[in-house]
């Protein structure tokens, strides 16, 4: 059986689908989450009534979501319309399978990452990529709407996820330098062994963390970044003619991205599921990372519950004007800081 | 109150008058309406406050149906206070715009253009304000009961 | 006459004549839209997103008020007349009672004096709560940071109008006025409530503008966003917190005074700017003077009679003068006047002509000239610093 599990198809099935149903059930949960959490910080209550602690809401919106009407607005662009939902969850959900949820000490003292669905050499390339790719269907959900304020929404979107790809792919970069690794478990290993970058870079881990941090917000257009769905101006930018479970699988690529940016942004800087040197069983590994993604994921919603969010020129100028120098400055210090520490 | 009734007295000698003023404000000639906001204008009353049309039918047998056009502007300064007079024309005459003038006459004109029927000469864009625009009749004049049907409003 | 200044945009541009290619978008904010504040439209002619043309269209929420007054008593009309500016219905009636007043000569007495002006600052700090809360929700998001600020004004909010209701029984549009003071008497326990609200709000305000101007953001999106200058604004008519924004030293509590106000110090708040922000800044600083004005005179409302009238027996009771009468007060959101022509003779109960001048029409009217040059983002702000109240726009 070991011996199967080995062979990467059957691996990959064996442990992407139990991974791909606790990803979108956390997905689905983070909303009963956040319900509460914004609920307390308005001096609300939120939901509590159905099910233990209002639990079962989920239930009821998912249930309800999926019995609404099925309804392609006529002009509309069918084949783009019916694909957009679906490609927002596909691409975050094959972001994670890079990422290494545990890991254990080994024999030899070296960190081993375990509880990854395929520990590919190029991991961060894999992620930026596929990031990448997240702009397409909010375009096309945009374009095929036959809406004008979809429109707008859809051409900013793709404004905004193109111009802050530029940091985010520069500040990956800065673990990759740092380690000399693309590989996620390896970047991973090497925190292990030497220190989390976080703190490990003097200054630099921390600045690159927060741009990291930064840059995801934009990616997953959240607030402040949210400019495509700003409810005020756009009225839900573009899932406005979404109908149903289509729109809800948007607004569940919403929540899965940001959980999958904390857990990104843990791996690559916060050491993923190293605990210093306490040997900590396997298992206890995803706690350790749950722990750590799940207080980015807090500070998200926390970040996104408090504050105003910007002007799409303002925030194209946030961008270009601080944050691509910015990350181009801390590459650059990066390999400095990697050739000093060679040479002594 | 009286310093600016006296001035208006010596411009615009015969509509104005600083002695006897007419608390409803006086009645000025539609050829001087401008003339008498571009004044009150220079000499501190540069807050636009609004403007009303009312519609007196016809009474008596050689009675004509008029409009009676009211402007108020007022200064803002301290002992502020609003100055006001008044325009008499036949309904279908015209009272010269103050828009050059005041920019929120624009909108004040048009409003009481729709409801009360006034029509103001050298409007740049003199259309129904709160009526939908293919509205007949304009529904303060006296003759236009309130209970009008106007399918597919009412 | 004088020379219009060329900088300012042309709110009658041609749109054919200036877009021949037809390039531009026409987007329509319409009447359903989120941040609106009431059922209005704006037509915005877009270049990309810079908005070249923007026609708004008022008249959704026309009720045809003037009309039915011209069939009604003044009794009757003090709650119609309620519905226009929703968010602070106190002063809607006080503008009526004052015009009849004035119009009739009749004397309000002192202790009905300073219970309306009470009222009038409860009413303006209820109003500000408001529109702060919406402010923010415009600027943040609904689901978002805006909607915090939001659910904390409102919590402060509904104090004052529980506060209306111990007084008055509803907590919106009361009937509480009447021709020579107003009809209801002070119950035990008010006053004590009144201070609780100030002690609250003084604790309060200075959250609310951490969260506001302590937030970079906030800042960002609000300066330079909106410049009305002087000229324009008192071209316009635009009046209060807008007017004052742009450095108009001009408020109708010190220069015309109503109510108890002739007897009160009032601070006024002038900002210099003329954009979202400096409005802001006026409105919250008229919070501040609104608390200072209640407790300096919450426990000073002299004894006395409410009202100089006797109940009037029939609607009929309250006679209008005979020719044109223009009188105002200050409201929270600007100069809110009542010009009334009286019918012939001396003895009718119902106007002739009756017209309310709105300050929010003004403010509306002042769209076409704001939203030149800003983009979409801009036209929310903008919208939610003018505090236009629909109903008072189109009544």
């Amino acid at each position: 059986m070991i011996e199967q599990l080995s062979n990467p198809w059957i691996w990959g099935v064996a442990y992407g689908l139990p991974l791909i149903t606790v990803l979108m059930t956390i997905g689905a949960f983070a909303t009963w989450w956040e319900r509460r959490f914004s609920a307390r910080m308005q001096n609300r209550h939120g939901p509590r009534w159905v099910g233990p602690q209002g639990l079962f809401q989920v239930i009821a919106d998912g249930l309800k979501m999926m019995q609404k009407e099925d309804i392609v607005p006529r002009e509309a662009d069918r084949p783009l319309y019916r694909l957009a939902p679906v490609l927002p969850v596909f691409l975050v959900l094959a972001t994670a399978a890079v990422i290494p949820f545990s890991g254990y000490w080994d024999e030899a003292g070296r960190w081993q990452a375990a509880l990854v669905v395929a520990d590919l050499d190029i991991g961060v390339l894999w992620v930026l990529a596929l990031a990448g790719l997240m702009v397409f269907p909010i375009w096309m959900a945009g374009w095929a709407s036959n809406n004008k304020y979809t429109l707008l929404a859809g051409m900013r979107a793709v404004a905004q996820g193109v111009s802050y790809e530029i940091p985010l792919v520069m500040v990956a970069l800065v673990p990759v330098v740092a380690t000399g690794t693309m590989s996620l478990s390896g970047i991973i290993a090497w925190q292990a062994e030497n220190g989390w970058l976080v703190y490990r870079l003097p200054f630099i881990g921390a600045l690159s963390f927060a741009l990291f941090f930064l840059a995801s917000l934009a990616e997953a257009n959240r607030i402040p970044f949210d400019i495509p769905e700003a409810e005020s101006e756009l009225v839900g930018g573009v899932i406005v003619e979404y109908i149903g479970l289509q729109g809800g699988m948007f607004l569940m690529a919403e929540y899965l991205h940001t959980a999958v940016a904390a857990a990104l942004a843990t791996a690559l800087f916060l050491g993923g599921s190293h605990f210093w040197m306490l040997p900590l069983p396997l298992y206890l590994g995803p706690v350790v990372f749950a722990i750590k993604a799940g207080s980015l994921f807090v500070l998200i919603y926390w970040i996104r519950w408090s504050w105003y969010r910007f002007r799409a020129d303002q925030l194209m100028e946030l961008c270009w004007v601080v944050f691509v120098p910015a990350s181009l400055v801390l590459v650059m210090l990066t390999a400095l800081q990697v050739w000093y520490e060679g040479l002594v | 109150m009286n310093e600016i009734l006296a001035k208006l007295a010596t411009e615009f000698p015969g509509v104005f008058d600083a002695e006897n003023p007419d608390p409803s404000g006086a009645l000025v000639p539609a050829d001087q309406h401008v003339a008498v906001a571009a004044f009150l204008k220079e000499n501190g009353f540069t807050k636009y406050v609004t403007v009303v049309g009312s519609h007196y039918p016809a009474s008596g047998d050689e009675g004509v149906a008029e409009y009676e056009v009211g402007t108020v502007l007022r200064n803002p300064t301290r002992n502020s206070f609003a100055f006001m007079w008044r325009v008499r024309i036949p309904m279908d005459g015209e009272v010269p715009t103050l828009c050059p003038l005041f920019a929120g006459a624009d909108w004040q004109e048009r409003e009481q253009f729709d409801l009360v029927g006034v029509r103001f000469g050298g409007h740049p864009d003199l259309r129904r304000l709160m009526l939908p625009e293919d509205w007949e009749g304009h529904p303060l004049h006296k003759d236009y009961a309130i209970e009008t049907a106007h399918p597919p409003w009412r | 006459m004088e020379v219009r200044v060329p900088t300012r945009p042309n709110p009658h541009l041609d749109i054919d004549a200036y877009d021949a290619d037809a390039d531009l978008m026409a987007l329509n904010m319409g009447p359903q839209h989120p941040s609106t504040h009431g059922v209005m439209r704006i037509k915005l002619f877009l270049d990309g997103e810079v908005i070249v043309k923007a026609v708004p269209y008022p008249g959704y929420l026309h009720r045809g008020v003037e009309k039915l007054c011209e069939k009604l008593t003044f009794v009757q009309i003090i709650p119609i007349v309620d519905k226009h500016d929703y968010v602070a219905p106190m002063t809607n009636e006080q503008a009526i009672a004052v015009a009849f007043e004035r119009t009739l000569g009749i004397e309000v007495p002192r202790r009905a004096r300073y219970l309306r002006t009470i009222l009038a600052e409860l009413t303006r700090i209820g109003s500000h709560l408001l529109w702060l809360g919406t402010f923010t929700l415009d600027i943040g998001g609904t689901i978002g940071g805006g909607a915090s600020v939001m659910m904390y004004t409102f919590r402060e909010r509904e104090k004052i109008l529980d506060c209306f209701e111990n007084l008055t029984g509803s907590r919106f549009h009361y009937n509480t006025h009447t021709v020579g003071g107003n009809r209801h008497e002070i119950p035990d326990g008010w006053v004590d409530q009144v201070k609780a609200i100030t002690a609250l709000m003084k604790i309060r305000v200075p959250e609310y503008e951490e969260l506001c101007t302590g937030n970079e953001i906030f800042n960002l999106r609000t300066q330079g966003v909106g410049v009305v200058d002087a000229d324009l604004a008192l071209e316009l008519g635009l009046c209060g917190p807008n007017l004052r924004g742009s450095g108009v030293d001009h408020d109708l509590r010190r220069d015309q005074p109503f109510h108890a106000y002739d007897e009160i110090e009032v601070n006024v708040a002038v900002a210099q700017g003329g954009d979202c922000h400096a409005r802001y800044q006026v409105r919250i600083a008229e919070l501040y003077e609104s608390i200072r004005i209640i407790e300096s005179i919450i426990d000073k409302i002299p004894d006395g009679p409410l009202s100089s009238q006797r109940p009037v027996k029939s609607h009929l009771g309250v006679k209008i003068k005979t020719g044109c009468h223009y009188h105002s007060i200050e409201t929270p959101r600007g100069e809110l006047g009542t010009y009334i022509i009286g019918g012939g003779d001396n003895k009718s109960a119902s106007p002739y002509r009756l017209k309310i001048r709105p300050p929010s029409l003004h403010s509306m009217s002042a769209l076409p000239y704001l939203l030149v040059g800003h983009t979409v983002s801009d036209v929310v702000a903008i919208l939610g610093s003018l505090d236009p109240i629909m109903g008072e726009v189109d009544r």
